[in-house]
């Protein structure tokens, strides 16, 4: 339903830094409703567990392009977009490392 | 205040990551090329000393020679600290700190003796920053739970370098 999770690395800085934590829901109707801005984390196979920002989603909502607000982040624009099914859940709480 | 609080339940139960990833696929950390840039620093000052011990003409075959032994020296010092940078920074998490809590010291040492010998010839202090960087080493593998061994470079200078037990 509800998971904490521990952001490593800076692909979506200033928003999000290494070290933050963020709640996600995992809950499936809450998830259904993905749009852009959303922040979803989701299993890649090739790079693990990733967070990242929605882009865009498509049409019939099969996919997903996700990308992060630095501009050497590795997303979409590398990996192309992703399924629906691969998104763990979306962050519904923004825990900042305090001093930033 | 709920950080705290968030970050101690972590420290307790272990939460997931999520990386958000950027440039290359990261987890690529090696300090063999730190090494091997120190070791090159040696060399160069052992060289720029074996070349003043020769005498003769400062002509401009000296001069040159002289320079490219002093430009590669600076190269590779920055090199070392380069390396060590990226991985102090990118890869040492808080939980090796803990482990390790001399690590911080130990990278400050890196970066004033790298520095030391891009100022100077000084072949005591480039040994330094080669033992320097092999306690780094040391540091680095058993944080990845690889033993080490030690062993003499099979080049010159031929110093004790760290080396994993893969």
């Amino acid at each position: 339903m509800l998971r904490m999770i521990k952001v490593t690395g800076e692909s979506l800085s200033p928003l999000f830094h290494e070290g933050d934590y963020v709640l996600i829901t995992t809950i499936p109707f809450m998830i259904r409703k993905i749009k852009p801005g959303d922040t979803v984390v989701f299993q890649h196979p090739s790079y693990g567990t990733l967070i990242k920002q929605v882009e865009s989603t498509a049409l019939d909502e099969g996919s997903i392009s996700v990308i992060g607000t630095n501009p050497d982040s590795v997303d979409s624009r590398r990996f192309g977009p992703i399924q629906r099914e691969d998104v763990v859940g979306k962050v519904i709480w923004h825990i900042a490392m305090p001093g930033r | 205040m709920i950080y705290k609080f968030v970050a101690a339940l972590d420290k307790r139960f272990g939460f997931e990551h999520a990386k958000a990833h950027c440039d290359v696929p990261c987890g690529i950390y090696d300090p063999s090329s730190a090494q091997i840039a120190a070791l090159t620093v040696v060399r160069m000052m052992d060289l720029i000393a074996d070349l003043e011990s020769k005498g003769g003409d400062k002509n401009a075959a000296y001069q040159n020679t002289l320079n490219r032994y002093i430009a590669v020296k600076e190269e590779h010092a920055e090199k070392a600290k380069h390396e060590i940078r990226i991985i102090w920074g990118d890869y040492i998490k808080p939980q090796h700190i803990e482990k390790h809590p001399n690590v911080h010291d130990l990278v400050h040492k890196i970066m004033q003796l790298g520095s030391k010998s891009r100022q100077t010839a000084d072949r005591e202090t480039a040994v330094q920053l080669v033992e320097a960087i092999n306690q780094f080493a040391e540091i680095f593998w058993e944080t990845k739970g690889i033993t080490t061994k030690r062993a003499k470079a099979p080049y010159a200078p031929a110093l004790e370098v760290v080396y994993p037990v893969l």
